[in-house]
C-alpha cells in the first residue's frame, strides 16, 4: 500500500467516523429534544381532528394553545427551581418521615407533576393546560371559554364535553358518600361526581387519575406511561426520594410507541393495560399512579392554590370591613338571594342592614361556600359544546361521541348508572338513586369563581375583562348573567332551545331556553325577586372571594402565579348579553339517545 | 377537669360537623303552616309553577314540594313534585313546584304538601284550589 492510498483510506475513515459521531450525536440531541419539548418527533404528527363545523373551534385556538403551553412551561420550570432550592430529604423516625421538608416536598412534587406536559402521547399536554392560576385553576383560554366551551386535548382536536372545574379547595371536598337518612350523596369531586375517593379515600386524590386516561384530555392509553414518563423525568430521583424506589419499572420495548398513541385508539381494542407487565411490575405502576394523584392533590390542597386569602376571610378575620355593596351582597346572599342554602357561607345570623354578624361559625371554620351536593339548576343544552359534534372516528379510528345532539348530559344520573361518558360507579347499592339524581351537577365552591389575570381584573364587560365560562357546560358567560339566570329562570322561560328566543326577547336577559333534563329541577332558586341592583351586589361578593386579598396592599393580588397570564383581555359590550354575540342556532334535537336515557334504572319522566 | 374534657369533646363534634359543611339537619318545627298561597306563579301550557310559603319546617336540609292535581277535583291522580333546600337561618321557606305538559282551556284542580327528602311529611296540605290554563 503506497502512502497516497493508505492517507485517502485514513481521510475516508476519519470522514465515516466523523459523520457517524455527527449523526449519532444529532439522534441523541433529536431524542432529547423529543423527551423535553415533545415538538420533534422521528414521524410527522397526524393530521388534526376536526369534525367541526366552522365557527365551533375559535380562530385563535392554535396561537391560544401555543401561548398557554409556553406559559405552562415557565411554570414547570419554576417549579424545578423550586425543587431544586429545597433543603436535602432526609427520612427519620418510624414511620419514616422525610422531617421538616415533607410538606413542601410533597407539595413541590405535585406542582411538577401538574405542570407536566410531558404526561400527554404527544407530550403537549399538563394537566394545568385546562387549569391555570390566573382563572381559579379553571380554564385559560377566553375564545374556548366563549365557544367550544371544552378544551381541546393531547390529541387536537378532541375535546371533552365540559367546562373545567376549579381546582382551588376541591381536596376539601370529602370521599362520595350517601347520607341514608337523607337520600342523597354529598362529596366526590367533578361535575357528575365521578371521582368518588373510595380507593384513595381522596376524592381529589382520585381526580387527579382520570385526566390522564381520559381519551378527550391527555388520552394515555395506560395508567403505566405515567411511572414510564417519570422514569425519564428530570425530577424522577425526587419523586423517589418521597415515594421510595418504584420506578425501576422493567418496561417492554414497546412502551413508548405505546404511550404515544392515544387512549380509545382502535389499535389497542377493549385493552386499558397494552402495556404488558409482569404482576409485580403492574403494581409498581399503579402505586405510582396513586402517588401521582396524592401528590397532586396536595398542591391543590397547600397555600399555593387554596389559600383562603380572600376578602371574605380578611372580614371573617376581622382585617378588612365591607364595602357597603360588599355587606349588601353578603346579606342578600344568605337572605333574598338564598344563595347559602346550597353555597354555604358560615354565617349564623341573617344579617339585615346596619347588623353584624355574631355567630362564631364562620370565625371557626372556614366556609367553603358549598354543600359538597348536586343541584340540577336547569340550564339549556349549549349547542357550542364541542362534544356533540365528535361523531365521526379520527385518525386513530376513535369517536367520542357517536351519539351527537342524542347525547344528554344527565351528570351524577349517569354516572350513578355507569353510564356513557362517565366512569364506573364503584358502590351498586347507589344506583337506584339514578333517577333522583338526573341532571344534577356538583355544587361548585364561590370561591375564586371570580378570578382572573391582574391586567384583565374582571370576568364582566365592558371590562377589560377576561372572558370566562360558567356551570358545567359553559353556557353562561358573565357573573351578571349566572345571578340572573338564578334570579328570572323561571319568569322568563321560553319553550324554545338555545338560539331559538322569540323575536323582541333576548336570550339570557328575557328569555331562559328550556332545561336540557327537566327532571328534577331545584326550585330553592328561578324567581327570587332581585332587582338589578341587588344582581350586582351579588356578582361583588363573588368577587370578594378571590383568593389573594392582601389586606395591607389591597390593589395586588398575593395568589401565586397569578401574573402569568400572556394573552389579550376582552373589553366592550354589557354583561347582561356578554357572550351572545356568539350564540348559534340549536339544531332540531334527537330524542335522548338510549344509550343515556334508556338505562336502567329508567328517568322518572322520560327526558325529551 | 371532666368538665373541661367535655368541652372539648363536644367542640371538636361540633367542629367535625361544620367543618364537613353539608347542611345538617335542623330541629323541627312544632307545627307547620302555610302561610302564604297556594297560588299560580306561572301559569303556560309548557310549564306552570305553583308556590306556597310555610314557616320553616325544619329537619332534613332538602325538602320537596308535592303538587296533587287533576281535573276533578274528587280524584287528584297526578303528582309533581320539585326539590328545594331549606335554609337552616331562614324563618319561612318557599315552596315552588313545575308541572310541564297541561292542556290548555282547562281547569285544573290541586292540593299542595311538603316532605322531607326521606319521606317524611311535614304534616300540612293545603285545601283544594284551582287553575285554569289559559
Amino acid at each position: 500500500m503506497n502512502r497516497r492510498k493508505l492517507v485517502g483510506l485514513c481521510t475516508v475513515a476519519v470522514t465515516v467516523l466523523l459523520g457517524l459521531l455527527i449523526s449519532s450525536q444529532t439522534m441523541l440531541i433529536s431524542a432529547q429534544n423529543t423527551q423535553n419539548s415533545g415538538v420533534d418527533r422521528e414521524e410527522p404528527p397526524p393530521r388534526p381532528y376536526n369534525p367541526y363545523p366552522p365557527g365551533i373551534l375559535p380562530a385563535d385556538l392554535n396561537s391560544e394553545i401555543a401561548r398557554v403551553r409556553r406559559e405552562v412551561r415557565f411554570i414547570f420550570n419554576q417549579a424545578l427551581g423550586e425543587m431544586r432550592a429545597l433543603p436535602p430529604l432526609t427520612v427519620t423516625g418510624q414511620p419514616p418521615t422525610l422531617q421538616g421538608t415533607g410538606y413542601q416536598a410533597v407539595q413541590t412534587l405535585g406542582k411538577l407533576l401538574n405542570f407536566d406536559e410531558n404526561m400527554s402521547p404527544f407530550q403537549n399536554r399538563a394537566c394545568a393546560f385546562c387549569h391555570m392560576p390566573y382563572a381559579g385553576f379553571s380554564g385559560p383560554i377566553p375564545s374556548v371559554n366563549l365557544t367550544m366551551i371544552a378544551y381541546p386535548g393531547s390529541f387536537q382536536f378532541r375535546a371533552g364535553k365540559r367546562t373545567a372545574q376549579r381546582y382551588t379547595y376541591s381536596p376539601r371536598y370529602p370521599v362520595l358518600e350517601l347520607y341514608p337518612d337523607q337520600n342523597l350523596l354529598f362529596g366526590g369531586n367533578f361535575w357528575d361526581g365521578r371521582s368518588t375517593g373510595y380507593l384513595l379515600q381522596s376524592a381529589d386524590a382520585e381526580q387527579a387519575q382520570h385526566p390522564p386516561v381520559d381519551t378527550q384530555e391527555h388520552a394515555l392509553p395506560d395508567t403505566a406511561c405515567i411511572a414510564f414518563r417519570l422514569e425519564s423525568a428530570v425530577y424522577k430521583s425526587f419523586f423517589e426520594k418521597i415515594w421510595g424506589d418504584i420506578l425501576d419499572i422493567r418496561f417492554p420495548g414497546n412502551t413508548e410507541d405505546i404511550c404515544e398513541t392515544p387512549g380509545g385508539a382502535k389499535v389497542f381494542g377493549t385493552d386499558v393495560t397494552p402495556i404488558k407487565l409482569s404482576p409485580e411490575d403492574r403494581a409498581k405502576a399503579n402505586s405510582v399512579y396513586d402517588h401521582w394523584g396524592q401528590s397532586i392533590s396536595f398542591f391543590e390542597d397547600s397555600p399555593q392554590v387554596s389559600p383562603f386569602t380572600s376578602k371574605v376571610d380578611a372580614n371573617i378575620n376581622g382585617l378588612y370591613t365591607y364595602t357597603p355593596d360588599e355587606l349588601a351582597g353578603a346579606i342578600l346572599f344568605a337572605g333574598k338571594g338564598n344563595c347559602n342554602s346550597c353555597h354555604i357561607d358560615g354565617q349564623r345570623t341573617l344579617l339585615k342592614p346596619g347588623q353584624t354578624d355574631t355567630g362564631t361559625y364562620a370565625t371557626n371554620a372556614r366556609p367553603l361556600f358549598t354543600c359538597f351536593g348536586y343541584s340540577n339548576l336547569g340550564l339549556p343544552l349549549n349547542p357550542r359544546d364541542a362534544f356533540f359534534y365528535q361523531t365521526t372516528p379520527d385518525f386513530f379510528g376513535f369517536t367520542a361521541n357517536p351519539l351527537g345532539f342524542g347525547y344528554r348530559d344527565l351528570g351524577l344520573g349517569t354516572f350513578l348508572r355507569s353510564g356513557f361518558g362517565s366512569a364506573p360507579n364503584p358502590n351498586e347499592t347507589w344506583t337506584e338513586l339514578a333517577p333522583r339524581m338526573d341532571g344534577r351537577q356538583q355544587v361548585s365552591t364561590v370561591r375564586n369563581v371570580a378570578m382572573t389575570p391582574p391586567q384583565c381584573p374582571t370576568t364582566e364587560a365592558p371590562g377589560p375583562y377576561f372572558q370566562k365560562e360558567f356551570f358545567h357546560n359553559g353556557y353562561i358567560k358573565s357573573l351578571k348573567q349566572l345571578v340572573h339566570f338564578y334570579n328570572t329562570r323561571d319568569k322568563f322561560p321560553f319553550p324554545v332551545t338555545s338560539g331559538h328566543c322569540p323575536p323582541g326577547k333576548t336570550e339570557k336577559v328575557d328569555c331562559w331556553p328550556m332545561p336540557e333534563v327537566p327532571n328534577n329541577i331545584d326550585m330553592t332558586v328561578g324567581n327570587l325577586g332581585l332587582t338589578d341592583q341587588e344582581e350586582n351586589q351579588l356578582v361583588i361578593i363573588m368577587q370578594a372571594l378571590n383568593d389573594g386579598f392582601n389586606p395591607s396592599n389591597p390593589s395586588v393580588s398575593t395568589y401565586p402565579d397569578i401574573n402569568t397570564f400572556t394573552g389579550k383581555c376582552m373589553t366592550g359590550g354589557t354583561a347582561a348579553t356578554q357572550g351572545n354575540n356568539t350564540l348559534i342556532p340549536t339544531p332540531p334535537l334527537p330524542p335522548c339517545a338510549s344509550a343515556v336515557c334508556g338505562v336502567a334504572p329508567l328517568p322518572t319522566k322520560p327526558i325529551p | 377537669m371532666k368538665k373541661l374534657l367535655l368541652t372539648v369533646l363536644i367542640m371538636v363534634v361540633f367542629m367535625g360537623n361544620l367543618l364537613a359543611q353539608v347542611s345538617p339537619a335542623t330541629p323541627k318545627a312544632a307545627r307547620v303552616q302555610i302561610t302564604q298561597g297556594p297560588e299560580l306563579e306561572l301559569a303556560k301550557e309548557y310549564l306552570t309553577i305553583i308556590r306556597w310559603t310555610t314557616n320553616n319546617p325544619g329537619g332534613l336540609p332538602d325538602h320537596f314540594g308535592i303538587v296533587r292535581y287533576g281535573t276533578d277535583p274528587n280524584n287528584l291522580s297526578q303528582t309533581a313534585k320539585s326539590p328545594i333546600r331549606l335554609n337552616p337561618s331562614h324563618p319561612s321557606t318557599i315552596f315552588r313546584v313545575r308541572i310541564q305538559g297541561l292542556k290548555a282551556a282547562t281547569t285544573y284542580y290541586y292540593t299542595v304538601e311538603s316532605q322531607e327528602a326521606n319521606g317524611t311529611s311535614d304534616g300540612v296540605t293545603s285545601p283544594v284550589n284551582k287553575f285554569t290554563i289559559p
